[in-house]
């Protein structure tokens, strides 16, 4: 190789460099969800009528969710607690729905060995369950106890549009993606809307019009263990 | 000096019961497997807030057997200790076969077992441990064969090159099973000290155990061994036992100062069941009786007292396995700082494992195929030396054991005047 080659050579090495780096990066960050977020959610606790349960049945029927009639094996895509200050027995309790925050650095995807558990462009957190091979990672790394494993066979399948879980592998709530590709909205807020209540609001997060955008604007929002740094995207009003 | 190799006749009743016994516990361990496929994972004692179990403890207590196998090993090999020489083959052996039962241990686990053998490998994911560690075990195996094969064919510089090799990459396999946990952001396991003290109880451990495994074989060989080799192990164990008892220390002093995690640790180390386990099982039995027993002059020179203290050892591992993965589990993520969960449908407070018998039989299935193999490897490789003679250093603890006999002797004439 004569010098005038070597530089050439070179230089093309050097120009691709950052490409090269670029790319390294960008692989990266796609490993660990990039910021891409647009879908959110709103819950607004003031008009979430005591005693209703509208969201987590609409859920289990929506998308086949298993339930045993036993805590342990149970799988919650959202779920129902009631809270109240630590150490204040007195205090009123109040109910809070819990459900996948679709971080916009997921954490369970992060360390999905199969990346059966990714994040979608439009910011939901889905698991691929043909592709799950249910070591159930996820379930460690989620600081919101968000995700569940099917541990037994699920009878149930009320919903024959959407497919049954079969067992083995983990799963969590995935916005009704397969609902709001058609256009349509998710299972709960459908419900909600249904109930008279109107509390969950789900839209995109980047249009500063939505009804979610102005309702995060106009309200003082708070969202589970910010100080994670995992990026939730459910936001509570009246938390 | 050259060593000989003798394999086992393999002839006698004795051996055809063992490898019976053995084989039979293997059928259990995969019926036990079987069953748990077929009914679902629920029949083990793994819930939805405890969703590892036994077979994670089993698995990374494996992984972590097999580095001190390679230490011995090692000792040849990196450190030119020409009398450990004939248990190099052996080490690198048993290194290799833990390696194969930590696998086993983590792939009987998956809800999905028929699809653990292709979706690793058709989509990997950097980010995951359980990605990366895969890699850094079946590497390992693959090294542990070729450091066999260039033991088997005498190839002194290839050894010692392989040996180099494989101690460097099982720094990286017991690291990476530390990270496991430790990269996870759940309050007991995100600690950076935890790979380290995965890597100090691995050495311990392993070391204890090549110590049982050694003297038993050589014994019921009926081969010659030098107590003085023994002796220079044991002092070698009672090193790593305090220097994984000095991170142990410091990894719950750190966490137990944080005021962010001091209830967390408050609960790991003083309530439930497991404050027995590190209190009693890792500190007490793991870790302070044995070191005493290495480090007295009269039980550290007793090949005796030595592998009973390696046998504590290994149970004070087995405990500390067990509290790097559970007690994490059980107490719960704080999903709402400043309340308390009253009602919920998930179990969301302090939960407990039981341990199903089920578990209990696939992780002596596990063992026991490797113990299987291991006893096949006795008779059909040439592992198993016929002599191991101390020369060089550990000579010079002849005067040792020497010294110990005279004084118990005084001590016993004393008495009886």
């Amino acid at each position: 190789m004569d010098r005038r080659k070597f530089l050439k050579t070179g230089g093309r090495f050097l120009a691709a460099t950052p490409f090269a780096c670029d790319l390294l990066v960008a692989s990266v960050a796609s490993a660990s969800g990039p910021g891409a977020g647009r879908w959110g959610m709103v819950i607004d606790l003031r008009r979430c009528p005591e005693g209703c349960d509208a969201c987590v049945k609409a859920c289990r029927r929506e998308n086949n969710v298993a339930e045993h009639g036993d805590p342990r094996w149970d799988v919650h895509w959202i779920r129902q607690v009631e809270i109240r200050p630590h150490g204040q027995e007195d205090a009123p309790t109040r109910t809070v729905p819990l459900l996948c925050n679709h971080c916009e650095r997921p954490p369970c995807a992060q360390v999905c060995p199969v990346r059966a558990t990714y994040q979608r462009d439009d910011g939901i957190v889905i698991v691929d369950h043909h592709r799950c091979i249910g070591c159930r990672y996820c379930l460690i790394a989620c600081p919101y106890n968000a995700r569940f494993f099917n541990y037994r066979e699920n009878e149930a399948w009320p919903n024959k549009d959407y497919p049954k879980r079969s067992h083995g592998v983990a799963e969590s709530c995935h916005l009704c993606a397969h609902r709001l590709d058609q256009g349509r909205l998710p299972a709960c807020m459908e419900a909600c809307r249904d109930a008279g209540a109107g509390a969950i609001v789900v839209g995109d997060l980047d249009n500063p019009e939505s009804e979610i955008s102005r309702l995060i604007a106009a309200n003082s929002v708070k969202r589970i263990r910010e100080d994670l740094g995992t990026g939730p995207k459910v936001h509570y009003i009246g938390l | 000096m050259e060593i000989l190799y003798q394999p086992l006749d393999g002839r006698s009743r004795g051996y055809y019961a063992l490898l019976t016994v053995l084989l039979a516990f293997v059928a259990a361990g995969f019926a036990a497997t079987f069953y748990l496929v077929v009914h679902g994972l629920h029949n083990s004692g793994m819930t939805n807030r405890i969703p590892w179990g036994l077979q994670i403890v089993m698995a990374i207590f494996y992984i972590g057997l097999s580095a001190g196998s390679l230490v011995v090993s090692g000792l040849y090999g990196i450190f030119g200790k020409l009398e450990y020489k004939p248990f190099a083959r052996l080490a690198a052996f048993l290194a290799m076969l833990f390696l194969v039962a930590g696998l086993l241990s983590i792939v009987t686990d998956q809800g999905r077992i028929d699809r653990v053998f292709v979706e690793p490998f058709s989509h990997v994911n950097p980010s995951s441990m359980f990605s990366i560690n895969p890699a850094l075990y079946m590497g390992h195996i693959m090294i542990c064969i070729f450091y066999l094969w260039a033991l088997f064919k005498e190839k002194g510089r290839l050894t010692k090159v392989a040996s180099v090799v494989v101690v460097l990459w099982a720094l990286c396999v017991h690291t990476g099973t530390g990270a496991i946990f430790a990269f996870t952001p759940r309050e007991l396991y995100n600690t950076a000290l935890l790979p380290p003290s995965f890597v100090a109880a691995a050495l311990s451990s392993g070391a204890a155990l090549m110590i049982i495994v050694l003297t038993s074989l050589f014994r019921v060989t009926k081969r010659h061994l030098d107590m003085a080799l023994v002796i220079w192990l044991g002092r070698l164990l009672a090193v790593f036992i305090v220097v994984a008892l000095y991170v142990i220390l410091i990894e719950n002093a750190h966490r137990f100062y944080q005021i962010e995690s001091r209830e967390a640790t408050t609960y790991y180390l003083f309530k439930g069941y497991h404050a027995w386990l590190f209190w009693g099982g890792l500190i007490g039995v793991g870790s302070v009786v044995p070191a005493v027993l290495l480090f007295r002059r009269r039980t550290g020179t007793s090949v005796r007292w030595i592998v009973f203290a390696s046998a504590l050892v290994v149970v004070g591992v087995v405990c500390e396995r067990y509290l790097i993965v559970l007690p994490g589990l059980e107490y719960p993520p704080e999903l709402l700082p400043g309340m308390e969960i009253v009602r919920s449908a998930l179990d969301e407070g302090i939960v407990a494992y039981v341990i199903s018998p089920l578990e209990i039989l696939q992780a002596l299935g596990v063992l026991s195929l490797i113990g299987f193999i291991f006893v096949l490897g006795l008779k059909y490789l040439p592992l198993l030396p016929t002599e191991a003679r101390a020369h060089g250093e550990s000579q010079m603890l002849k005067h040792l054991i020497a010294e110990a006999k005279a004084e118990s002797a005084e001590k016993a004439t004393g008495s009886s005047v």
